[in-house]
């Protein structure tokens, strides 16, 4: 028998009695701030990672210590959406447990960063307490489901958040080890979500072979960047208003490896259409097909998009609607306008106001003169509409009559915070991932980081005229894309500590993958590169065109076509001293 | 003063001869002279008729009278007076026995002709720990009488403290009201207490020494085919006095960035014959003050110019201690009535309060000359620190573990002496004074296969480090169990690396650990205890040793509460049960303590 080449997951995951493994007897030995490296590979699944303070790495062999490990938490929230309790809830657990932060998500969730081993399953506890759950928020299976910005702006968008829900609760791992594990296998509250040990009907004992990630739009809008993700429905509203059902895109991904060509990010495809109640079965049978036909040797090629590389995205489809026993209808049209949030204030169907505010890189914290954790604290304390994470790392505080308008303005501006609306159409367009000092993978800051190059490009905008034009650009510590980069009519992704890649020419509207400019340059250096192309888009730009298409037209760059072609083509430019 | 006993130069002797012999006779008491009489007549007669049957003595032998040695000590400055007054009792022709007040009891008392007491004080103004006992009872009504015994006491004391010396004032009150009659007046001695307490010593014994036996000499049979004398024991040779001069060789801040806490590992090359210690014992260092300080206070009595006072105030004496003591001898000498007004006993406590001497002279600043200053100053004192090496694993090396003391108050930025001195003042190689300050209330077991539990905070786990080293290199096959607690376990956890090695090696068998500000709810080793107290009652029916090292106040003393609490639950009886068992152990030697 030829020898077993799947990859360690592969292993970790089939021995470990459906993610049990000995993570409980690695929460139990107090000598050490860490779990073992095989638990550590099983916590994801449970919603966590195991990470240290790179900051501090250096210090700590010296002073007889080891790393200063702790652990991120990550919120399961399909759709994005906390009742204001639910918010003060997470924000009392930033508070004693965590570092003092919440971390909005580019996927529409809460990050809890800092939260030591003594006092993880407190905090799991608090958070299943608050209604909430971690459960598969990370690891190898269909991660937090995104919909589209707003439910309450109209009847499409209340559908697209139901769907969410539906999906990710139909999609969650069945196993017993969560409750077990964290919650002394207590049940959460709600009941709905028995544990039944040891059943994975839709997994299997090995789950998938990479992560799976589920997003769902409504056109206009792209907030949620359906073309990054594995998994994608786009709301379709006939002439009559009414929700006809779903477009259905699968095969994109963003992650990919420095200097591996056989790594790349990739736009979905639409793969058809499908009636509001197939999507749940049509979203089940895509992850069977995956289960079966993913990659299980290369975790590099294992995502659904190298699956559709590789055998075809007919065969895939074939696949899948044998599997549903009906074939999938044809692709109604759609156009997507944008992938940003509008900030400020905007007017749902019923009337009721919604006011998103633009965070910095989604961290929410307190600084003094900026008490943004406060302030949203005190306004989740006196106005019980609830609170929606965007996909863009912003927040939207919902359900406000006229009359709370103003008062919510007010506990604002005490707070020394601005909604957004004065800042540059670049940094309201803006995204960072967070990189050090938790991430373990970051190669270069970025949350840390993007803020100042902002300040600095925002001279070269004013002096264009440009500072109220949205241009996309979001940045990233390392290729795996957390900011989905490629996305952005100026990507931004890092190589060594301080040095970047430069990716221009994506689309505004996100159907369209950016491609390689220059090469590990630095902050000056980005800055001498964009400047003129700034001043250049201002004197040339065509009616309505964006960055990214003139970064085309102008030569710049090529345009990128499709994932396979993100590394052909590239004309890079070399003079950056 | 009686002449002193000189051979004269016709004596049968060379000049050489006759000078050494000399050297020697001339300080020698009367007891001594009278026991080389006898020597000689009793050597004369072993060379006439060989040693085998016993000699008629030369003069009828005088029974030697007895003498009760008690010492009540903490950190075994008392004890070791102690013991060397025993040895000189018997140069005074006294047959002296010395006992600890953790041994001694009312017949002991009773049966005692004299009593000579050396006693500390520790806590504020309480009697050192294991004398607790004792001293109680001695202070009960139930203490037998003593009439006509004679006694004297010499008391050990700090006058940084408000109680100066209270335990051997009250002891020496005591042993009088009981009926004891005062030989020789007691002293109360501050830390610099050496030089003192050796003259004293040696007064009180020859007032306690019986008179009548001077010159009259007893027959000493000596057996000359056995050994000669017994060696003199194990005194260390690198005193406070006599301070042997180390190599700081590492100095690291064990606590990681953004900790609420700063402790210093410490490794001192100390590689010289006469410096050995063992695990348990502690390290004497000798520091300097902050030469900013000695700048200013110098300044304050108008000596700022002199670089020689400055190096003098910086080396040798102690600048920060505020006492009345100081007070009232700095009002003596300048006469300042605000001065004398602040020597009164609640203005003293109210200026006190967080104050040090600096402020004191500032406030009642006055021109001093060198002299004046130096006299009213006492010295430098030693700093102790629990060593945190075994010698076996870090041979010509003692590791300390040092907590750093800082603190603002009336506007001024303080630090301790000591600590700061290694956290500000000293680099790697820098030259550091110490010496060995053995402490055999804190040992492991003889026994290897002993089981052992140790609880400590902060710096308490020094010494612990120091026995697990010793009993890894031993191969001890004994389990231990460290109870360690901090503030927060991502920068607090002293040596954690090293737990894990021994952990991992089996030379440690288990660790717990309570980290007071990690959650909302304050938790402490004495929490831990409790949540264990199954697991604790387990070991110490197999025989285990209880340790706990640190802070007196802030956990010795719960850790002694909750021990009773958890030894009372096993006796199925109330806390003073649980209390009588942690006595029983500690006097079986199984319940030691270092707090500080
Ligand atoms: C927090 C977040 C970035 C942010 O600033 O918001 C994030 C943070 C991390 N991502 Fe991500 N990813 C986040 C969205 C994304 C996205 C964007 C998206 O999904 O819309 C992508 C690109 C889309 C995709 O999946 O292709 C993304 C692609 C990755 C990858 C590359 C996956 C790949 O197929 O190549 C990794 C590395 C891996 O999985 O091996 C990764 C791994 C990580 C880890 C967990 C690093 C690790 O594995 O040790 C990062 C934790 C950093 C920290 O300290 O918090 N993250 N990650 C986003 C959390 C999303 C969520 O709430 O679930
Ligand atoms: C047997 C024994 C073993 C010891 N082992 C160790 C050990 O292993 N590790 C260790 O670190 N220490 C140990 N100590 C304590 C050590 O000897 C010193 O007392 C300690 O290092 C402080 O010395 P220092 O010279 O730095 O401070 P000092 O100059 O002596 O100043 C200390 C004094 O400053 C004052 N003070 C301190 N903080 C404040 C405040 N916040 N507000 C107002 N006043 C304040 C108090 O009066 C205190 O007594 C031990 C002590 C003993 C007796
Ligand atoms: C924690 C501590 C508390 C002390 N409290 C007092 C005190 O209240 N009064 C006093 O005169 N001396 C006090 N001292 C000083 C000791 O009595 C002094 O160091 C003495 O030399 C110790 O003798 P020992 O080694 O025999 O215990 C204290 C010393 C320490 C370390
Ligand atoms: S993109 Fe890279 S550096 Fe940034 S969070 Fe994701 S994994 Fe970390």
């Amino acid at each position: 028998m030829s020898e077993d080449k799947r990859s360690k997951n592969e292993f970790i995951k089939e021995s470990s009695r459906q993610l049990r493994g000995t993570i409980a007897e690695g929460l139990a030995d107090v000598v050490t701030g860490a779990i073992s490296e095989d638990d550590s590979q099983l916590t994801k699944f449970h919603g966590t990672y195991l990470q240290d303070d790179r900051d501090v790495r250096g210090e700590r062999g010296k002073k007889k210590l080891e790393k200063a490990y702790s652990f991120m938490i990550r919120v399961r929230l399909p759709g994005g959406f906390t009742t204001s309790k639910q918010w003060l809830a997470l924000d009392a657990i930033a508070g004693t447990y965590a570092n003092h932060t919440l971390r909005l998500t580019t996927r529409q969730t809460f990050q809890f960063h800092g939260v030591i081993k003594s006092n993880m399953k407190r905090t799991m506890q608090a958070i299943n307490a608050a209604l909430l759950d971690t459960l598969a928020a990370c690891g190898d299976v269909n991660r937090n489901v995104l919909a589209c910005g707003n439910p309450f702006l109209s009847k499409a968008h209340a559908a697209a958040h139901k769907l969410a829900v539906d999906v990710s609760e139909h999609l969650l791992p069945q196993t017993g080890a969560y409750h077990e594990i964290w919650l002394d296998g207590e049940q959460v509250q709600d009941k709905t979500r028995p544990a039944k040990p040891n059943e994975e009907p839709i997994y299997g004992t090995h789950y998938l072979p990479r992560k799976f990630k589920i997003v769902i739009a409504v056109p206009p809008s792209n907030d949620i960047d359906i073309y990054a993700h594995d998994l994608g429905y786009i709301a379709i509203v006939d002439d009559a208003g009414k929700l006809a059902g779903w477009n259905v895109t699968v095969g994109g991904g963003m992650g990919m490896t420095h200097g591996d060509a056989e790594t790349f990010p990739r736009t979905a495809d639409l793969l058809g259409f499908c009636t509001t109640e197939q999507a749940i079965d049509v979203a089940e049978k895509i992850v069977t097909v995956q289960r079966d036909w993913g990659n299980r040797e290369l975790r590099k090629r294992a995502r659904l998009k190298y699956t559709i590389e590789d055998r075809g995205l007919d065969n895939f489809r074939a696949e899948v609607e044998n599997r549903l026993g009906y074939k999938l209808g044809e692709p109604r049209p759609f156009e997507f306008t944008s992938t940003g949030d509008v900030i400020g204030w905007a007017q749902g169907s019923d009337k009721k106001w919604h006011l998103t505010l633009f965070i910095e890189n989604g961290r929410i914290k307190d600084v003094p003169g900026w008490t943004l954790r406060s302030a949203l604290r005190e306004i989740a304390e006196k106005h019980p509409g609830g609170f929606l994470v965007t996909a863009n790392q912003n927040v939207t505080i919902a359900n406000v009559t006229a009359k709370a308008k103003p008062k919510i303005e007010a506990i604002l501006k005490e707070h020394g915070i601005d909604i957004g609306t004065s800042l540059s159409g670049l940094r309201r367009s803006s995204m960072s991932c967070v990189s050090l000092p938790t991430c373990g993978l970051g190669l270069a800051e970025s949350e840390r980081f993007l803020p100042e190059l902002l300040t600095a490009l925002e001279d070269s905008l004013d002096r264009a005229g440009l500072k109220n034009d949205e241009i996309v650009i979001r940045m990233t510590g390392c290729p795996n894309g957390c900011a989905r980069p490629y996305l952005a009519e100026i990507g931004l992704v890092g190589r060594n500590p301080g040095l970047y890649n430069l990716y221009l020419g994506a689309a505004f509207n996100g159907d369209r993958l950016n491609k390689l400019y220059a090469e590990d340059v630095d902050k000056a250096g980005i800055v001498r590169l964009l400047d003129p192309m700034f001043a250049r888009y201002a004197k040339e730009r065509e009616q309505g065109e964006h960055f990214g298409d003139f970064a085309i037209r102008a030569g710049y760059v090529k345009a990128t076509t499709g994932g396979n072609r993100f590394h052909a083509d590239l004309e890079l430019v070399k003079s950056v001293a | 003063m009686t002449a002193q006993p000189l051979l004269p130069k016709n004596a049968p002797f060379t000049p050489e001869e006759i000078d050494k012999l000399n050297s020697v006779v001339a300080r020698t008491t009367p007891q001594q002279r009278a026991w080389l009489a006898g020597f000689f007549a009793g050597f004369e007669a072993a060379q006439a008729g060989g040693a085998a049957q016993p000699q008629q003595p030369a003069a009828a032998a005088k029974p030697r009278q007895p003498l009760t040695i008690l010492y009540a000590s903490e950190s075994g400055n008392c004890e070791a007076l102690a013991m060397k007054a025993k040895k000189s009792a018997q140069k005074h022709g006294l047959d002296a026995k010395v006992f600890d007040f953790a041994d001694a009891d009312f017949a002991l008392l009773s049966k005692a002709k004299s009593i000579l007491v050396f006693a500390a004080t520790w806590g504020e103004g309480d009697p050192p720990g294991r004398a607790v006992d004792f001293y109680n009872a001695l202070m009960s009504d139930k203490a037998p009488r003593i009439e006509g015994v004679q006694f004297a006491v010499l008391a050990l004391g700090d006058t940084a403290y408000a109680q100066f010396c209270a335990t051997g004032k009250k002891i020496d009150e005591r042993l009088e009201a009981l009926g004891g009659k005062r030989a020789f007046a007691r002293v109360d001695l501050d830390l610099d207490y050496a030089k003192q307490a050796a003259e004293w010593t040696e007064k009180a014994l020859a007032e306690l020494a019986p008179a009548d036996d001077a010159g009259t000499a007893t027959v000493v049979h000596v057996d000359f085919k056995g050994a000669g004398f017994a060696p003199d024991d194990d005194e260390p040779q690198f005193t406070a006095e006599n301070p042997l001069t180390g190599e700081i060789s590492a100095l690291v801040n064990l606590n990681g960035t953004g900790s609420t806490r700063e402790t210093w590992h410490i490794e001192i090359a100390a590689d010289a014959p006469g410096f050995s210690y063992l695990p348990g014992d502690a390290i004497g260092v000798l520091p300097e003050n902050d030469p900013q300080l000695a700048l200013e206070f110098a300044e304050a009595v108008g000596l700022g110019a002199n670089g020689e006072v400055v190096q003098k105030l910086r080396e040798r004496f102690d600048i920060t201690t505020l006492s009345r003591a100081f007070i009232e001898s700095y009002t003596k000498l300048t006469g300042r009535t605000d001065a004398a007004a602040l020597a009164d006993q609640k203005a003293f406590t109210e200026f006190a309060e967080d104050r040090q001497l600096i402020d004191f002279i500032e406030t009642c600043a006055e021109k001093l000359t060198p002299e004046q200053l130096f006299s009213i100053l006492r010295p430098l004192p030693g700093r102790l620190y629990s060593v945190a090496s075994s010698p076996k694993a870090h041979p010509g090396e003692a590791h300390l573990l040092i907590g750093a003391v800082r603190w603002e108050s009336h506007g001024r930025k303080r630090g301790g002496v000591s600590s700061t001195y290694f956290a500000d003042r000293r680099r790697v190689g820098d030259p550091v004074r110490v010496y060995v300050k053995p402490n055999r209330h804190f040992r492991l077991p003889e026994d290897g296969n002993r089981p052992i539990i140790m609880i400590g905070a902060g710096t308490g786990v020094a010494p612990y480090r120091a026995f697990i080293e010793d009993r890894a290199e031993a191969g001890a096959a004994g389990k231990s169990w460290l109870i360690f607690g901090e503030r927060n376990f991502t920068n607090d956890f002293l040596y954690q690396l090293e737990w894990q090695d021994h952990l991992a090696a089996k030379a440690l068998s288990r660790i717990d650990v309570a980290f007071s500000r990690d959650q909302p709810e304050k938790i402490y080793v004495q929490h831990r205890l409790w949540e264990e107290r199954a697991d604790i009652i387990r070991w110490v029916e197999e025989g285990a040793h209880i340790y706990v090292c640190g802070d007196e106040k802030g956990m010795a003393r719960d850790v002694d509460v909750a021990l009773a609490r958890v030894l009372a639950e096993a006796a199925r009886g109330d806390d003073e049960a649980g209390r009588a068992k942690l006595k029983e152990l500690a006097k079986a030697g199984r319940y030691q303590r270092d707090v500080y």
